[in-house]
C-alpha cells in the first residue's frame, strides 16, 4: 500500500535520512523504532509531504507521490497524525474532527458518511465526546493527542501515519492508546506507527523497522525483532 | 453638549471606515503573517471602479461588481507581490512588494481618472436627519451598518462553512492544515482577495461622504494600519473599538484644537500603543513577527 524506496531527505542542507526503504502492506501495522534523533519523524514528514524528498521514491497504492504537495498527498488518502499533536487550538473539538474529513466534505475524496464517522470517533474516544464543543487549545495534552489521532482517522485513510501517539501520556492512557491501535488493526486500518515504547509497539505490530542515523539498521517480523539480541539490548532494555 | 454629540456621531462613521479597513489587514495577517501595505490603494481603486460602474448600473448593482473587482485585485497582489516572499521566508520582500504595487496602482489610477478629487453620487438622500439637534447623514448610518454587516458576514463564513474553517485552520497552523488536504497557498490568496474586497467595499461606502480620487487611499490606509496596531492584529472587536477611538479622537481634536493637526492624535496614539503594549490593546502577542 505504501512503499518508500531509497529515501534521502532532510532540512535545508542538513541531510537526516541517508537511505530509507520500507514497505507497509495493505491492512498491516508496521512500526518504525529507533533512538531519539534517528529520523523517524523526518521519515513520516517526507512521506506525507511536509518536507520534500531529495531523492528516492514514495508510492501510495501504486501511484507515485514523490514531490507532491502535502494537500495532494492527503487527497490520495494519506493521513498523518504528526509529532507534537498540532491540533487547531482556536477551533472546537468537533471542527478539528470535521477538518480531518475536509477532502471528503469538499468532494476530492469519497464522501461516505461523515456524521456516522464522527460518532464512531466519539465512541472510540469518549473523552472527546464529552468535550466536543470545547476549544482544542484548552484540552489536556493527552486529550489533544487523542484528538490528533481521531482527526487523522476522519480521512478514512488508505494509510495512517502515527507519530508517537503515546507521547506525554500517563501510563493508563498509554494503555488506552495501544488498545485503540490494536482495535484499528483488527479493523484492518493500514498503519505506520512510530513509537518510543518500542516493546509495546513490537507487541502490537506485524512488522518492524529499526532506524539508526537515517538508515534502516534492521527489519523483520515484529516478533522476530523483539527477540533479536541486538535490538533488545539497544531499544528494549536489557531486562526486558 | 450638542456639538460634542455631533462630533462623536461624525467620528463614529469615520471610525467604522478605519475599522473595516483594519479588519482587512487582519485577514491576511491571520493566514500568512503578512500585510498588504497597498490596502489604501485597494480602497481607492474599488471606489474609482465603483464611480465608473455606477453611471451604468446605479449604486446597488454597482456593489457586487466592486466586490468582485476587489477580490480579483487582492488575488493579483498576493500572486505578484507576496507568494514568492512567503515561499522564501523573506521578511522584507512582501513589505517592499506590496508598497510598490500600491504606488503602481496609484499611478495607474491617476492616468485613468486624473488627479482631482471626484464627487461620488450618494445612493441615499443627502439631507441630514436630525435627532435632538444632532445631524446625521443617512450615508453615515449606512457606513456603520455596512461595515458591521461585512465583518459579521466574514465571521459567519469562518465559523460556519467548511471553507471558512479551513481558513481558520490555516491561520492556526499552516502545516497541519495542509495535512488535512487544505491547499493553504490558495487559502492565503483567498485571504488577500477577501482583504482587498473589504477595502474596496469601504471605498464605495465612504466615497459618497468624502470625495473619491487617486490620492484618497494613502492616509486612510495608514490610519487603518494604526487602528490595526491599536486594536491588535488578531482581535475583531479590537479593530472596531480601535477605529472608533481614532475616529472620535480625530474629529474632537480637529474641532477643539486645530484641523491642521487632525492627523496627529491617531499617530501619537499609535506610537503610545507601540511603546506601552505592542500587541495592541486587545491582541495577544501578534505583532512580534512583523
Ligand atoms: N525542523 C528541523 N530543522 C532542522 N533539523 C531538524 C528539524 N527537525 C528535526 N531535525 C533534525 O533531524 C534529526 C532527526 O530528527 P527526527 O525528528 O526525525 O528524529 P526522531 O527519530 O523522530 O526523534 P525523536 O524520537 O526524538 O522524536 C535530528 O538530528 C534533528 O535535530
Ligand atoms: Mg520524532
Amino acid at each position: 500500500m505504501l512503499k518508500v524506496e531509497n529515501l534521502v531527505a532532510g532540512y535545508g542542507k542538513v541531510q537526516v535520512l541517508q537511505d530509507v526503504s520500507l514497505e507497509v502492506p495493505q491492512g498491516s501495522l508496521v512500526t518504525l523504532i529507533g533512538s531519539n534523533g534517528a529520523g523517524k519523524t523526518t521519515t513520516l514528514r517526507a512521506v506525507s509531504g511536509m518536507i520534500q524528498a531529495q531523492s528516492g521514491r514514495i508510492t501510495l497504492n501504486g501511484g507515485d507521490i514523490t514531490g507532491m504537495a502535502m494537500h495532494d498527498i492527503t487527497k490520495r488518502g494519506m493521513a498523518h497524525s504528526p509529532e507534537g499533536r498540532r491540533v487547531f487550538p482556536t477551533l472546537p473539538v468537533a471542527d478539528n474532527l470535521l477538518l480531518g474529513a475536509f477532502t471528503r466534505v469538499t468532494g476530492s475524496r469519497p464522501k461516505g458518511n461523515v456524521a456516522a464517522d464522527l460518532d464512531r470517533m466519539y465512541a472510540l474516544f469518549p473523552r472527546l465526546a464529552e468535550r466536543r464543543a470545547q476549544l482544542a487549545g484548552t484540552l489536556s495534552g493527552g486529550e489533544q493527542q487523542m484528538l490528533a489521532m481521531a482527526r487523522a482517522l476522519m480521512l478514512n485513510p488508505l494509510v495512517l501515519l502515527l507519530d508517537e501517539p503515546s507521547m506525554g501520556l500517563a501510563p493508563r492512557l498509554v494503555e488506552e492508546v495501544f488498545a485503540i491501535i490494536a482495535r484499528l488493526k483488527a479493523e484492518r486500518v493500514t498503519m505506520l506507527l512510530v513509537e518510543q515504547f518500542a516493546a509495546a509497539a513490537l507487541d502490537v505490530a506485524d512488522f518492524g523497522y529499526v532506524l539508526e542515523n537515517g538508515r534502516v539498521a534492521a527489519s523483520g517480523p515484529a516478533a522476530a525483532l523483539k527477540n533479536d539480541p541486538a535490538v533488545r539490548a539497544a531499544y528494549l532494555g536489557a531486562a526486558h | 453638549m450638542q456639538i460634542l454629540a455631533q462630533l462623536i456621531v461624525s467620528g463614529i462613521a469615520v471610525g467604522m471606515i478605519y475599522g473595516v479597513i483594519a479588519f482587512g489587514y487582519q485577514l491576511t495577517f491571520a493566514t500568512s503573517k503578512t500585510l498588504n501595505f497597498g490596502q489604501g490603494e485597494a480602497l481607492m481603486l474599488g471606489s474609482l471602479v465603483g464611480l465608473t460602474v455606477v453611471a451604468y448600473t446605479g449604486y446597488w448593482l454597482m456593489l457586487p461588481v466592486v466586490l468582485a473587482f476587489g477580490l480579483l485585485q487582492g488575488a493579483v497582489v498576493e500572486r505578484l507581490g507576496v507568494r514568492q516572499a512567503i515561499k522564501t521566508k523573506s521578511e522584507a520582500g512582501w513589505i517592499m512588494a506590496t508598497i510598490a504595487l500600491g504606488i503602481i496602482f496609484k499611478n495607474l489610477a491617476e492616468n485613468i481618472w486624473g488627479r482631482d478629487a471626484l464627487k461620488f453620487p450618494s445612493p441615499l438622500p443627502e439631507a441630514p436627519l436630525s435627532f435632538m439637534g444632532v445631524n446625521v447623514l443617512p450615508m453615515e448610518v449606512a457606513i456603520v451598518f455596512g461595515a458591521l454587516a461585512l465583518m459579521l458576514a466574514v465571521e459567519f463564513f469562518n465559523r460556519r462553512s467548511i471553507y471558512g474553517k479551513a481558513v481558520v485552520a490555516t491561520a492556526n497552523d499552516r502545516d497541519a492544515a495542509g495535512l488535512m488536504g487544505i491547499n493553504t497557498s490558495l487559502v492565503i490568496t483567498f485571504s488577500y482577495a477577501l482583504s482587498s474586497m473589504t477595502a474596496a467595499f469601504a471605498g464605495v461606502l465612504v466615497a459618497p461622504v468624502t470625495l473619491t480620487g487617486a490620492s484618497m487611499g494613502g492616509v486612510l490606509g495608514l490610519k487603518a494600519f494604526a487602528v490595526a496596531i491599536i486594536g491588535g492584529l488578531s482581535s475583531g472587536m479590537g479593530v472596531i473599538v480601535g477605529g472608533l477611538i481614532l475616529g472620535i479622537t480625530e474629529t474632537l481634536f480637529g474641532y477643539y484644537f486645530s484641523t491642521g493637526y487632525k492627523d496627529v492624535p491617531g499617530l501619537v496614539l499609535l506610537l503610545l500603543v507601540l511603546s506601552v503594549k505592542p500587541s495592541g490593546l486587545f491582541g495577544a502577542a501578534a505583532i512580534k513577527k512583523v
